[in-house]
């Protein structure tokens, strides 16, 4: 997942990583050749390492001796080109202009200045730079098994979301993780308007074993959904699942549709569900969907062939509504709650 | 094998092929893109190689005008994200072809999704069509 976005990072982390050794062995030879006042003539030894007593230090012992036994300093200048490069990196892993300014932002404001005694790498400075920004950007994620937990059941979750994208399948798939995890769980099959798309939820309901609620196609999907609840609560089931048609954001008609059925329904959560491959362009759609009628958390689907995660990456802090999910695979387990912190150990491999 | 679980074949062999009509879409998408990478690489090549002398540029509908580009050097190319950069030509080309590998790395995700899902059909499709059979001879009818 999003392996040409970790390549990138690689790349941009050693750049900057280069930079500020580069920067740091400058100083250390300035340093030397214009010697403070009653500051000893001879550089003092690395702490650590064999001591080369004859010959001139290279370059990695003066950085090793710059940033273990004294202060490192990063001005702006120093990093300034680096933070240019990792600044295109993101930009053409589609990641949306706003998160990448907050993630150039944060990375500078935590590499520029002084690092006291940090007695670790410069790469691992730059590393926990870049995680640090990633994270903020990411956002906490959201997760549905404690929600579902803390809230009046049943709770309901109502998916919406352009055409195409693969909103009844995640339905599914999010049926049998919470099954998996112990709730019991309905589906309101109210995409009424595609042709097949009954059958496919239907299909889908009966091989993961949950019980769907359904029409004839062209019925209200209001009326749906509302028998849904009924049947959730009458039952004393712990979760609605309430599929939609596919609608863009545009359509004044459909959009009414869907206000009516959050009036009808009252759901708890608004899922907006569009795929990582769009990049931008489902950060955008989700935007406007927020906007016009809201959206709690969001769903990217297909991440497995993402390789430049971007909408991902800037959904979150695009749109400020969590991503809760991503979608991975065809199977019904191929889907993984979104855990920022994991994601970000992926992305910089600097996992355990 | 009875109507009910012949029916839920049917259901399983519409949803898959829904499912890859989708993905279908997808690879044409790609490629249509890695093609239009090419077609810009080549174009961006033959500016240069121009010298400041004219080049043919399309204007849709099939018709060309003869054009003088004022900087082949300079090009405004999109990078991402609805961010336009200007990048030198040979850059340019570079992020072309960078871009190019990108979509065909994503072909191939996609074309080993739709095989699996054409494998699934095929098997499904199998199943459906023994169960038919069965069906004929046992003198049901399995419609």
């Amino acid at each position: 997942m999003f392996g040409g976005l970790r390549e990138k990072l690689k790349a941009a982390r050693q750049r900057l990583g280069g930079s500020i050794e580069a920067a740091a062995a400058k100083a250390e030879t300035e340093e030397k050749a214009v010697p403070k006042a009653g500051s000893p003539a001879t550089p003092s030894a690395p702490a650590k390492g064999p001591v080369t007593s004859t010959a001139t230090p290279s370059f990695v012992e003066k950085v090793r001796v710059l940033i273990t036994e004294r202060e490192l300093i990063v001005s702006e200048k120093d990093v300034d080109e680096a933070l240019s490069e990792l600044e295109m990196t993101l930009l053409e892993s589609d990641v949306a202009l706003p998160a990448t300014d907050a993630i150039i932002a944060s990375v500078e404001k935590n590499l520029v200045g002084r690092h006291r005694k940090i007695g670790e790498s410069v790469d691992a400075l730059v590393v926990n730079a870049l995680k640090v920004a990633l994270l903020d950007v990411l956002g906490s994620g959201f997760n549905l098994k404690e929600y579902i937990m803390t809230h009046e059941r049943p709770v309901k979750i109502l998916f919406t979301g352009v055409n195409g994208t693969g909103k009844t399948t995640t339905v599914a798939k999010i049926g049998s993780y919470l099954k998996k995890e112990g709730f019991t769980v309905v589906i309101g099959a109210g995409d009424t308007y595609r042709a097949g798309a009954i059958e496919q939820i239907s299909v889908h309901a009966e091989r993961i074993g949950i019980k769907v609620i359904q029409h004839q196609e062209g019925a209200d999907p209001s009326a749906v959904l509302f028998d849904a609840v009924q049947y959730a609560q009458s039952h004393k089931l712990d979760v609605v699942l309430a599929d939609t048609a596919g609608r863009f954001h545009n359509k004044a008609n459909l959009m009414s549709q869907l206000e009516k059925i959050k009036r009808v329904m009252k759901p708890d959560l608004v899922v907006y569900v569009d795929e990582a491959v769009a990049g931008n362009d489902a950060v955008t759609r989700a935007f406007e969907f927020d906007k016009t009628v809201g959206a709690d958390a969001v769903i990217l689907t297909k991440a497995d062939m993402d390789s430049r995660g971007g909408a991902a990456i800037s959904i979150a802090h695009t749109i400020g509504k969590p991503l809760m999910f991503l979608g991975v695979g065809q199977a019904y387990d191929d889907i993984l709650p979104f855990e920022p912190a994991k994601v970000v150990d992926e992305l910089l491999d600097s996992g355990a | 094998m009875d109507q009910n679980e012949l029916m839920t074949l049917q259901n399983y062999l519409q949803e898959y092929g829904q499912q890859a009509e989708i993905f279908v879409q997808q690879l044409q998408m790609l490629e249509n893109g890695r093609l239009e990478a090419h077609a810009a690489i080549e174009s961006l090549e033959e500016m240069l190689a121009a010298d400041g002398g004219a080049v043919l540029l399309q204007i849709g509908g099939g018709a060309s005008v003869r054009a003088k580009v004022v900087e082949p050097e300079k090009v405004l190319i999109a990078i991402g994200s609805e961010v336009i950069v200007e990048r030198s030509n040979k850059d340019a080309i570079d992020f072309l072809k960078e871009r190019i590998m990108e979509m065909e790395a994503s072909q191939k995700k996609v074309a080993e999704t739709l095989d699996r899902l054409r494998a699934q059909m095929n098997e499904i499709n199998k199943r459906i069509e023994s169960g038919y059979q069965q069906a004929m001879a046992a003198g049901q009818n399995p419609g």
